[in-house]
């Protein structure tokens, strides 16, 4: 049913779209088609993610009035030294998505030994090991783990690599970062 | 006016007067002061009467009539004051106690004696004023004769006389109504009232005697001289009942005693007494008449008894005060502008008097406005019982029409709208029931409808609140009389009626459309305008473009065609799902009816879905058919075998139809088989289309045979699935049970209760306390203690299932798509932190396409959200929305 429904609205939004989505984006896409159907990618996930509601403490949203744009909130898991914390994030799915993974950054600071002091991300699924089977909800999820379990081999923030083991200070740098960010941004 | 010009001459000629003179004028006013005295208090002795006359004489001589004619005066003020006056109180002395007592209490003071009482007193204080009059004419014609002597040329006797007893008069009234005291009128007013209330019982018994037709005209004295025709009344002459001289010797006691009252110059207050007695009596008459009985009309009875018993008494009071009026116009100057003056009507005049044609005016309007208040204050109960109250209603517009106090019935009604129907305990069909009543009612009350919006808006604003307003609706437009018995089974009340009656007008209307292309008629249209009644709202529009359409109304509570065509659809679904037989001749009835109203194209869908069953019995036959011509069904499963023939399969095209709710169902295994060949052969026919059955819904027809027992049943595919398990195996545990049929325990547990109700199947716990077992009852007696279920060969479906529905309904539509929306929000404000209502808004319209797209309103958008702020789910602070934390 829904496949067969969807189509006729992808026709209708293709048309309209594509002008808007070309001004917001600094790389015109060259088959309007594609974006449309990127859009309308999104628009499922978006659809799903709401659904399947915040209940596990991730959610993303489109940021304004592009689709490509999403602002993404994870919670920090219960029982880890992120507990009580919530992040904001910033999703930017590129035009030839989901064939190219999304750019994930941490707007707040984020004391983490795969994040840079810019929110910069170092994570597989996002890089070299993406696929397009996963989507907005499973990267989301997968980052609230990284938070939990870090790749402490290859660490962007080496500082936060060798406290790891200390807990009670690894503690403290998360909240005194997290609450300095906070700060920053009101 | 006399005495400056006097008393400037007397200064000027004092000094001329002699020794002599002085002495006899001195002399003549001592004697005359000594005898006005005597005659005055000299208890009817007029012997002094010479010696009083020769004292004017000699004073007048003098010219000092002026100052005899003062102090005449100052002396007849006081006796009045001390024999008259004093005396006439003290007789009321005794009743002071009844002044703090209302007019229409009761009175605890025996009639008679207070009657005596009333009647001695005046007799009494009559007979000192005749004498004290008698006195003055003597000073008159003292005076008189003495001008008659001095000069030839005539005096004019009657300016005198006037002069003097009108002085005397005023006098007279000003002492008393200086001393009066509290009580009097309070006594008054007893009084008449208890002679009306003895009237009208007299009167009444000849009311009912002579009915409407003939009325007595009244020989107001034994002699018979007048026969008067008064309004429409016929006058019979002879009349002469022993009861009918009861009456006018009645008649003529209160006339005396309005006549003395009148002398005293108590004329506005006699006429005030008698006045609030009749409007007393009338109005317990029109309470007794009208009481709560609003199947009759009681209008032309009131009036009735208007003619017969009050302006018969006012009739005749009038005619006998007008004997004596003539004598006394002098009192006229005092009338209570709420009386009208009886003097004006002349005795033995032969068309009813002014005076009369004024009371009965007054008299009826009051009647008009009591009524009218009495049938305002019950107007609930009036149109709760409408159709047969409707001459309450008659009665109630001929009032209004008179009194023009509209605005009053819809304040009233209104209040008591509220007070008694807008309330939560009363449900949405009684409401409704009592609206289409109220706009039935009202409209004989006044066509145009000014006053039915003014009342129909707090129930239209109380019934937008209400959640099964619309299905209501739907229900009494869609259920024609002996429809679905939860309608409140009232025939009366369908709406169907009105689809029909629409028709009809619709019909005419066209037919007016033919004429008003005539100029001509336009013309007169247009002469025939009237201004809409003061009541109207202006910006309702003016009364040529309401048409009281009771359709329309209550379309209006809904706000829009769409809504309620949306609800409609709904509900034919349901009802159309629900059949067996394809027999859809009252719903396509029903669909054109509404088509006419709402339009062809929003009623569309529904075409198509009575289309669809049109099409399902056409392919249903054609396919039975096709099957037996082909070859049976093996043999070998003959036990269980269901031919093509047992089956009929309604065929829906589901974009058309509302959603339906589909459980998952395992179906035995042999209609499994036939379910998939029907839809095989639907597909050879139908290439490429292909069938999907809802297996859940539909109804089945089933035999039990038991050892002891056959009966039949018609359930849902769910139960019957369910007892068909039971074939094989006589008890299931629920768990096992539940997996057979593929629904979920709960649903089973539910289910199942039909069975066990009817006594079919037996449940007892099993060993795992979350496991039940059920048995089949095979034999009857056990099950006996419930037997009064089975005793019925055929059962619809079961009562438990009422609330399960096969189409969403659309409250549900509603409620999923709001938490589609729900979940947006939340959404969108947990990455956001707080937005504004139309941040919300525009976000929703942008982001939230899915299946329905988000189309509504601001105001929709933000009642649903004060929604979530009363459920805590959200906060709302200087406009901005926040998750709750």
């Amino acid at each position: 049913m829904e496949v067969r429904s969807n189509p006729a609205a992808d026709y209708s939004s293709g048309h309209r779209r594509p002008p808007a989505v070309q001004s917001k984006q600094p790389l015109p896409s060259p088959q309007p088609i594609d974006t449309s159907s990127v859009s309308n990618r999104l628009q499922k996930e978006l659809m799903a993610l709401m659904m399947s509601g915040g209940d596990l403490g991730v959610s993303a949203f489109p940021d304004g009035e592009s689709i490509f744009t999403w602002i993404g909130t994870i919670e920090g898991g219960k029982g880890t030294m992120y507990e009580g914390l919530s992040y904001k994030l910033s999703l930017r799915f590129p035009l030839d998505y989901p064939f190219k993974p999304p750019q994930v950054k941490f707007e707040t600071m984020c004391f983490h030994p795969n994040v840079d002091q810019f929110g910069n991300i170092c994570l597989d699924i996002l890089q070299d090991k993406w696929s397009s089977a996963y989507d907005c909800r499973t990267i989301l999820l997968s980052i609230q783990s990284l938070l939990e379990e870090p790749n402490l081999e290859s660490p962007l923030n080496s500082y936060a690599a060798a406290l790891w083991n200390d807990k009670e200070d690894y503690r403290r740098m998360v909240h005194k970062q997290y609450f300095a960010g906070e700060a920053l941004e009101s | 006016m006399e005495e400056p010009t006097s008393s400037f001459f007397n200064l000027a000629v004092l000094d001329t007067l002699s020794q002599d003179s002085l002495h006899q004028i001195l002399d003549s006013y001592n004697g005359f002061c000594n005898a006005t005295q005597s005659l005055l208090t000299g208890n009817g002795d007029l012997s002094v009467g010479s010696d009083f006359v020769s004292h004017v004489h000699a004073l007048c001589k003098h010219s000092l009539d002026s100052l005899l004619r003062d102090h005449f005066l100052k002396v007849l003020e006081e006796t009045f004051e001390q024999n008259g006056a004093s005396k006439f109180w003290r007789h009321f002395d005794p009743y002071a106690h009844v002044a703090a007592l209302k007019k229409n209490d009761d009175l605890d003071i025996d009639e008679d004696e207070i009657q005596s009482v009333l009647y001695n007193a005046l007799e009494e204080i009559s007979l000192e004023k005749q004498y004290q009059e008698k006195c003055l004419l003597m000073l008159v014609h003292a005076l008189q004769s003495y001008k008659d002597q001095m000069s030839e040329e005539m005096h004019n006797f009657e300016d005198e006389r006037n002069y003097l007893t009108s002085k005397y008069q005023w006098i007279v009234s000003s002492v008393l109504m200086a001393s009066l005291p509290r009580h009097f009128p309070v006594i008054l007013h007893w009084y008449f009232k208890s002679k009306l209330v003895e009237l009208s019982t007299i009167m009444d018994g000849e009311f009912h005697d002579t009915a409407f037709q003939n009325k007595d005209g009244m020989d107001l004295d034994e002699k018979g001289k007048t026969c008067n025709k008064v309004g429409e009344m016929d006058v019979d002459e002879g009349y002469s009942d022993h009861r009918f001289s009861e009456n006018s010797r009645l008649v003529k006691n209160i006339g005396k005693v309005v006549h003395d009252l009148r002398n005293l110059g108590f004329t506005s207050m006699a006429e005030d007494a008698y006045a609030s007695a009749i409007f007393l009596l009338l109005k317990a008459k029109v309470y007794g008449l009208a009481g709560d009985d609003f199947r009759s009309s009681v209008l032309q009875s009131i009036k009735g008894w208007i003619q017969a018993v009050p302006l018969q008494f006012l009739h005749a009071l009038l005619v006998y005060l007008g004997d004596f009026v003539s004598y006394e116009s002098t009192s006229s100057g005092l009338k209570s502008p709420l009386a009208p003056q009886p003097s004006s009507c002349c005795p033995g005049i032969d068309t009813p008097s002014e005076g009369l044609v004024r009371w009965k005016l007054r008299l009826e309007y009051f009647a008009y406005e009591t009524l009218q208040d009495l049938r305002i204050a019950k107007l609930f109960e009036i149109i709760i019982d409408y159709p047969e109250s409707s001459p309450a209603i008659e009665d109630l517009k001929l009032c209004l029409e008179y009194t023009g106090q509209h605005s009053k019935l819809v304040e009233s009604f209104i209040s008591s709208l509220r007070y008694r129907l807008l309330t939560a305990g009363a449900s949405t069909n009684d409401i409704l029931h009592q609206y289409v009543s109220t706009i039935k009612a009202l409209r004989t009350i006044d066509p145009a409808g000014v006053f039915l919006e003014a009342v129909g808006e707090p129930i239209k604003d109380y019934l937008r609140g209400r959640r099964d307003t619309i299905k209501c609706i739907v229900t009494m437009l869609t259920d024609g009389p002996g429809g679905n018995s939860s309608s409140s089974g009232n025939p009366g009340d369908s709406l169907l009626e009105e689809l029909n009656r629409d028709e009809e007008i619709q019909e005419n209307a066209g037919v007016d459309d033919d004429f008003n292309t005539d100029d001509r008629q336009a013309w007169i249209n247009a002469a025939r305008w009237q201004p809409d009644p003061v009541e109207a709202d202006p910006l309702k529009g003016s009364r040529n473009q309401r048409k009281v359409d009771i359709l329309g109304m209550i379309v209006g509570i809904i706000g829009s065609k769409d809504q309620l065509v949306h609800e409609y659809r709904t509900m034919l679904a349901e009802k159309l799902l629900n059949k067996s037989d394809y027999d859809i001749d009252s719903e396509i009835r029903t669909l054109e009816l509404l088509k006419i109203h709402f339009g062809e194209s929003s009623l569309q869908k529904c075409e198509i879905m009575l289309n669809d069953l049109i099409g399902s019995k056409r392919f249903n036959t054609n396919i039975k058919a096709t099957i037996s011509q082909s070859s049976q069904t093996s043999d070998e499963e003959e036990d269980y075998a269901i031919s093509m023939d047992e089956i009929s399969a309604t065929i829906i095209s589901s974009n058309f139809w509302p959603p339906i709710q589909d459980e998952p169902l395992n179906l035995p295994e042999p209609v499994e088989q036939l379910l998939s060949d029907y839809a095989k052969r639907f597909n050879e026919i139908k290439t490429p289309r292909k069938l999907q059955w809802k297996k859940s819904l539909g109804t089945v027809k089933l035999e039990l045979q038991f050892q002891d027992r056959e009966m039949q049943f018609t359930v849902a595919p769910v139960q019957a699935s369910i007892i068909m398990k039971f074939q094989d195996q006589t008890s299931w545990t629920s768990k096992n049970l539940a997996a057979a049929i593929g629904i979920p325990a709960d649903v089973l547990s539910r289910r199942i209760h039909f069975w066990i109700s009817k006594g079919i199947i037996a449940e007892s716990q099993g060993e795992d306390s979350s496991d039940h077992v059920y048995t089949i009852v095979e034999n009857m007696v056990e099950t006996n203690k419930n037997g009064g279920a089975s005793g019925s060969t055929q059962e619809l479906l079961g009562g438990d299932e009422e609330e399960e529905r096969s189409v969403a309904s659309v409250e549900n539509q509603l409620r999923k798509e709001m938490t589609v929306y729900e979940k947006f929000i939340l959404g969108m404000l947990t990455n956001f932190g707080s937005m504004a209502l139309d941040r919300i808004h525009n976000t929703l319209k942008m982001f939230c396409i899915a299946d329905p797209p988000y189309d509504k309103s601001l105001q929709q958008l933000q009642s649903f959200l004060s929604g979530l702020v009363s459920e805590e789910k959200l906060e709302l602070r200087d406009g901005m929305y926040f998750l709750k934390k």
